[in-house]
């Protein structure tokens, strides 16, 4: 890992330019994190019939806009921030060219804002635009054509900004031909390498099938299609979120707890390890799809459990790590060091958070994941509370959590407000435990998810302990302290940014890895290899799936009677595919 | 070691998800503990620390330790 002295220049005054698009891309993810944050409050306030202020036909509008600005736009903005503060910092170099980096920042604001305005439009129907498709914007629910072309342009954004950090490692690779890659642009090359590979299904989905039919090219989609292909995009877009997290505990989060990472090339393994298995695995959203042949929603489960180890890897460095960092600060004992660590700071203490609400959060995903056991809790309130236990707190916690630490690198000026932040990070923390444990519990009660009614005629759910009175109660208290943190988070950034200079506002330094990269294997660095093999990964876990989709569902739009799924027509129209495509070859070559 | 605000804060914090499962871990032993049991349960943990704190926090005197 590249360190940086105690004595030397901030990283704003080394790097003007990066730091300022960092806050710009800062700027925007805590405006979408502000907007999405109140949206959340009017849904769980509605859903759970504690107030409601909205129609429940607007539900569905609020709720596509709390998923879009919250799972993408302040999540990708957030991620395009911290990569471009730890490409520079790691590289110890400004990126290729500052002009580039403005053009891909303003080609994912067009395009977030084209997808909000088409979202927000449908709380006005005389404009008659809307995009009320939820996060997942699959068909058969179509939006207006902006959205799409929005997401688009916001897609191919996120391409140019991997480019961009791609255009310096290459700059730095000439000057050091021999060198290991710096740690922290080895996790944002692979997470990007992962997001190219992961953005291919999304990108034939909205480009191929779902802009021509929201213009009316073409009459209908396969819908099933349409779905696979998001899912091909919608499992890796959680580590999307989740790498740039992970960079955090790797990089910053021992520094903070007073130590250093515990080992670097693990750290290496892990990020390999996601870039190989996060996209094979997608077909585990659609358990309960029919038209996909059962042996491989069993295979998407096998791959999905092999995903398990980097995170259980993560779990032991970050716990390694901190536990030096208390024993350097005098913590003893078996677990009395615990109360060594810098408690005090909400940079450390956010993150400590978010790791252990991530932990649960694995475990429930665990259930999600597990074939069988899923059709108990499908399309129920427990998957909200997976996934705000997930990217809601280990994502967005540490998010902010690291923003206390980095905004004042970024900005020159010191934290407002230390103590706000440790009361943010706690009701955050607090929030969470009550909302999403009221969600978990809700939906082994069977109460459904993406609904603004809850309710049926003459049937009652019933949870074995308490009521559900009081999980709705939990559920509203929750999302209500959830929304107090965002603004006292808000508040707390908004006079740090208008605060005065300081010339040493944060100590930017971090110390070199427990294990260095020195002893691994080189091979880890070959990011042309794991490209390959991530690939390679990736044809065999959806071709046969795809092609099964196509000529079962009626062809690439649609239109067909489905028939029964059956494997073998699937290999049928491989083999055909493959030996037209030998024939043609043989062809040119002979 | 002193017992800083922080650290009672962040003791506050994960007492709330015991308390929350407190029922379920009663369940385990076959028995309903009631959401009453669970809120003084709760009451008298943050009273034991408000007490803790008042002798062993950063701002007792060295004779209340």
């Amino acid at each position: 890992m590249a360190t940086a002295s105690g004595n030397e220049p901030l990283f704003v005054e080394r790097f003007p330019d990066e730091a300022a698009v960092a806050r710009a891309n800062l700027l925007v993810a805590f405006v979408a994190l502000g907007i999405g944050a109140f949206f959340g409050l009017v849904q769980a306030l509605h859903r759970t019939d504690i107030l409601r202020i909205i129609d429940s036909a607007d539900y569905y509008t609020l709720l596509t806009g709390h998923g879009v600005l919250l799972a993408i736009v302040f999540t990708i903005f957030g991620l395009a921030a911290f990569f471009h503060w730890a490409t520079a910092r790691s590289l110890d170099q400004p990126a290729v060219s500052s002009l580039f980096s403005w053009a891909w920042f303003g080609l994912m604001t067009t395009g977030s804002v084209l997808a909000s305005v088409a979202i927000l439009g449908g709380l006005v129907p005389s404009l008659g635009i809307s995009a009320d498709v939820l996060f997942t914007f699959y068909a058969p629910l179509q939006a207006h054509p902006i959205f799409y072309i929005g997401l688009a342009m916001f897609i191919v954004g996120t391409w140019l900004s991997g480019a961009d950090w791609f255009l310096s490692y290459r700059a730095w690779r000439e000057d050091n031909p021999n060198e290991r890659i710096p740690l922290q642009a080895f996790m944002v090359l692979t997470t990007m390498i992962m997001w190219y590979i992961a953005t291919v299904g999304v990108a034939v989905s909205v480009v191929f099938f779902l802009i021509p039919w929201s213009l009316g090219l073409i009459e209908s989609v396969n819908p099933l299609l349409t779905r696979t292909l998001f899912w091909f995009f919608g499992h890796p877009i959680v580590y999307f979120w989740l790498m740039p997290a992970y960079m955090m505990w790797y990089t910053v989060l021992p520094k903070l707890a007073g130590g250093r990472l515990f080992s670097d090339p693990l750290a290496r393994v892990v990020f390999l390890l996601f870039l190989l298995l996060s996209t094979p695995v997608g077909i585990h959203h659609q358990y309960l799809d029919p038209g996909i042949a059962e042996g491989f929603k069993f295979i998407a489960m096998t791959n999905t459990m092999f995903l398990l180890l980097p995170s259980l890897l993560t779990a032991f460095t970050a716990v390694a790590s901190i536990e030096h960092g208390a024993r350097q600060r005098g913590g003893e004992g078996y677990l009395s060091w615990l109360g060594a660590l810098p408690w005090r700071d909400p940079a450390f203490a956010g993150m400590a958070f978010a790791g252990l609400i991530f932990a649960a959060g694995g475990f429930s995903g665990m259930i999600n994941a597990g074939m069988n056991i899923n059709y108990l809790i499908h399309n129920s309130l427990w998957v909200p509370g997976h996934f705000h236990m997930t990217v809601g707190t280990a994502v967005a916690l540490t998010f902010m959590a690291a923003a206390y630490w980095l905004v004042p690198q970024l900005t020159g000026t010191k934290l407002y407000s230390r103590p706000i932040g440790l009361l943010q990070v706690v009701l955050w923390f607090v929030g969470m435990v009550f909302m999403s444990n009221a969600m978990h519990r809700a939906g082994l009660a069977g109460i459904p998810r993406r609904t603004a009614e809850p309710q049926y005629q003459n049937f009652d759910f019933v949870t074995p302990i308490g009521s559900i009175f009081e999980l709705r109660v939990q559920i509203a208290f929750g999302g209500l302290l959830l929304f107090l943190s965002v603004v006292l988070f808000l508040f707390n950034m908004l006079l740090t940014a208008f605060g005065e200079k300081s010339e040493r506002p944060v100590d930017e330094y971090l110390p070199e890895p427990l294990s260095g990269p020195e002893g691994s294997p080189r091979v880890l660095d070959n990011l042309g290899l794991w490209t390959g093999i991530a690939v390679v990964l990736v044809i065999l876990a959806y071709t046969l799936p795809i092609a099964g989709i196509i000529q079962n569902g009626g062809g690439l739009f649609g239109g067909g009677l489905p028939v029964p799924v059956t494997v073998f027509p699937d290999v049928e129209i491989v083999k055909t595919v493959l030996a037209g495509a030998f024939a043609a070859l043989a062809g040119v070559l002979l | 070691m002193r017992f800083t605000k922080a650290q009672a804060l962040i003791l506050i914090a994960f007492s709330i998800p015991v308390a929350i499962e407190l029922r379920t871990v009663a369940g385990f032993f076959n028995y309903d503990l009631p959401l009453i049991g669970v809120v003084v349960i709760e009451f008298l943990f943050l009273a034991l620390l408000f007490v803790l704190y008042g002798l062993y926090g950063e701002k007792s005197t060295p004779a209340a330790q």
